[in-house]
């Protein structure tokens, strides 16, 4: 690093790029890692990016796109060639493989329609994957020229659903943070991908993340304003540091009203892991409700002893012991319980949190018992652990994501937000 | 002043520091930015200020934050009594405008961290420590001081700093801070240190112990750090006291006994002291012939 001018140059340059990274850069910043590149010089690369570090990023979030920006931004000439040359060559990899994918999946002479993107990830499967959904399709291709309607739309359905699990394969695998910061990795990690000995570190993020809401809503009411009456007491025994004249009135706070949780967590295999972290998540946030209630259920409905969820293996013994473990899902049997309950456990002050993937039988009968436990609660919040992008693709999400609030919460990262959402 | 001074300033304190550090730090001193040090309790951020005051050779002004934290306590306050009593003593014998005038002066005023820190002489190091503990209120009201170096007082108007404060906030992350506030620091992160730094720090503090066992006090403590089931990791400060109270009680060897007997320097709750008993059971079922990979101390 030789020519300091240059590299000015590409500083400004190199901020504009932070900017696409979603760094809030300013022309100040730019111009600070100006004034201190000239005084610390150019020799250094690990000192530069420190350096550089210091007065760009401005969180530990903000450090890790730092550096990966930094890196693929500040490199030799040479090794910049060879990107991009084998850049070059991926892409024309790429743009075979997808014609070749558009030959091969054809149904009657004509294309299955998948999209771009599902070309692609089509594309770039493991080519054993590829042959056993081509297996598949030439199994089939006798009835789709008898019944090309029906069974075309079959074949297309399979492709899609099997291209959207290895998207979400390959957006877990990508998300790459896990070992820079295993943390930070652990926080944009899907909740379900977990392995049993990152759960102990899961737990204590946990307890870090609730206690910041904690302390974001004890911060909350401390400014929340007063009530209008008069605190006597306190006012004359302040006023007695200034003679007994009072000099400042003091009134009495508002009364915290904290909300009733009624929580109905899903128990069925897949949701197991699940439901026990987000049990866990939103318990400790003691500042949130006065009083919980804890439901599980599978096929039937069991209310939740509130010792069982001190720790994982309580739990999950305790889910076995009540013998709705490994059932399938009903949720409207559920609901219709949950409603019918005397004395009543929802009402107007109650918020009623689902934790639930949506999959369900008989779907109808719980669009019914939703409609009437939102009609018997004050609000129903709906915590979904499938991704938000894939909601589109998945009906029974659509069909109650438009009868209640839905917040997706696959990591902790998004079950935290999902968390702050209770709050409000 | 340049990078290698700094260096050698900190040498002075006897500061186990790496380049990392004394880059950042020679950043913000250069740019005359604060500099907002984020990390998990007892990794030394608040270290980092007073070794900065001593390398400056400037006074360390220090403000502990803490809910409900406001201007009275941090920046200035009116001294009541006494201008009560100036009241009662001038009642009748002064032109009242010039009294009234008289009572919003100097003498009056209570100054607080902040204020000593910007009406210093000499420049000197401020440290807001535990940011994160204060309210949302107190950190927007910070901004006018980190920004511009001046505050503003109603009755007296806006005080600008005579000599630039090299300002240090800490903050455990225990609530996220506001985009303002860091966007007007310099940022750095601090994690525990490696074996090789720990073991540094242990000689520089506690010359007087034994090598022998810093080396097995510095090993313990990475591995309780690195170990899941923990869930208080053990400070360096920890680290120092425990070296320091085995050092005392004349241990000379960290065993599996003398680590269980003194480990309350390290391990501050029951939870931890499980699972610390937990590790040592596993490490002896365990039958492959004393093999290296095992701690024994």
């Amino acid at each position: 690093m030789d020519e300091p001018t240059v590299y000015l140059e590409k500083l400004s340059c190199f901020s504009r790029m932070l900017r696409l990274e979603g760094l809030p850069v300013s022309p100040k910043e730019t111009a600070d890692a100006a004034q201190i590149l000239t005084h610390l010089g150019f020799q250094s690369r690990e000192r530069v990016k420190t350096a550089l570090r210091t007065v760009f990023a401005k969180s530990r979030e903000e450090q890790l796109a730092f550096d990966r920006t930094f890196d693929s931004f500040f490199i030799p000439e040479e090794a910049m060639r060879q990107q991009a040359k084998q850049q070059q060559e991926r892409e024309m990899q790429m743009a075979q493989a997808r014609r070749e994918a558009e030959q091969n999946l054809q149904v009657n002479g004509q294309s299955l329609g998948l999209n771009q993107s599902q070309l692609d990830t089509y594309a770039s499967m493991p080519e054993e994957q590829r042959q056993r959904l081509r297996n598949f399709m030439d199994r089939y291709r006798d009835s789709a020229e008898r019944n090309p309607d029906l069974y075309g739309n079959f074949i297309h359905s399979v492709f899609a659903k099997t291209l959207l699990e290895q998207q979400m394969r390959m957006e877990d695998a990508a998300l790459g943070c896990a070992a820079v910061d295993p943390e930070l990795g652990l926080l944009y990690r899907d909740i379900s991908q977990f392995k049993d000995t990152e759960i102990p570190k899961a737990i204590s993020i946990i307890q870090t993340v609730s206690r910041q809401i904690n302390g974001e809503l004890t911060a909350r009411r401390a400014r929340g304003g007063h009530s209008g009456k008069l605190d006597f007491r306190r006012t004359i025994r302040r006023g007695l540091e200034t003679g007994g004249s009072f000099y400042r009135l003091h009134y009495r706070k508002k009364r915290n009203r904290r909300k009733k949780l009624v929580l109905l967590c899903d128990v069925s295999g897949s949701m197991m892991q699940f439901s026990e972290f987000a049990l866990r998540f939103i318990q400790s946030l003691n500042q949130v409700s006065e009083s919980s209630r804890v439901f599980l259920f599978s096929e039937e409905l069991f209310e939740a002893d509130p010792f069982s969820l001190q720790n994982m293996d309580a739990f999950r013994s305790y889910v076995r012991q009540c013998g709705i473990y490994g059932k399938g899902t009903n949720l409207g049997s559920a609901l219709e319980q949950l409603c019918a309950k005397r004395p009543a456990v929802l009402g107007s002050a109650a918020t009623l949190i689902i934790l639930s993937d949506t999959k369900t039988v008989d779907q109808n009968r719980a669009v019914a018992a939703l409609m009437e436990a939102k009609r018997q609660s004050g609000r129903v919040l709906w915590l979904n652990p499938i991704p938000e992008s894939h909601w589109q693709h998945i009906r029974s999400v659509q069909t109650f994501s438009s009868l209640c609030a839905m917040a997706s919460c696959n990591t902790l990262q998004s079950l935290a937000a999902a968390c702050r959402r209770i709050t409000l | 002043m340049n990078l290698d001074e700094l260096k050698k300033k900190m040498d002075e304190a006897h500061y186990i520091y790496d380049d990392t550090l004394a880059t950042v730090l020679f950043v913000a001193l250069q740019l005359g930015r604060p500099l907002l040090i984020e990390g998990a309790a007892g990794v030394g951020k608040t270290e980092i200020a007073k070794v900065m005051a001593s390398s400056l050779d400037r006074e360390l002004v220090r403000l502990q934050c803490y809910e409900g934290l406001d201007e009275s306590k941090a920046l200035y306050e009116w001294n009541y009594q006494k201008q009560l009593l100036s009241i009662q003593v001038n009642m009748g014998s002064r032109d009242s405008d010039e009294l009234t005038k008289s009572l919003f002066s100097d003498d009056y005023l209570l100054e607080r961290p902040l204020l000593k820190s910007i009406r210093s002489e000499k420049p000197v190091v401020l440290l807001i420590d535990e940011i994160d503990k204060a309210d949302e209120e107190f950190e927007a009201f910070l901004l006018e001081l980190l920004s511009e170096m001046q505050v503003s007082i109603p009755e007296i108007g806006t005080i600008q700093a005579k000599t630039l404060p090299f300002v240090v906030l800490t903050s455990n992350r225990a609530r996220p801070l506001s985009e303002a506030l860091r966007r007007r620091c310099a940022y750095l992160y601090i994690e525990y240190p490696d074996m090789e730094k720990e073991l540094a720090i242990l000689r520089a503090k506690l010359p007087h112990v034994d090598d022998r066992l810093c080396a097995q006090v510095a090993l313990a403590v990475q591995k309780l750090r690195s170990n899941e089931s923990i869930l208080k990791k053990p400070s360096i400060a920890e680290t120092l006291d425990w070296a320091a109270a085995l050092d005392a009680l004349g241990i000379r060897e960290l065993t599996p006994d003398a680590l269980r007997q003194t480990a309350g320097f390290v391990l501050k709750n029951s939870e931890d002291f499980a699972a610390l008993e937990q590790t040592q059971a596993e490490e002896h079922t365990c039958h492959c012939g004393g093999c290296e990979g095992h701690s024994h101390g």
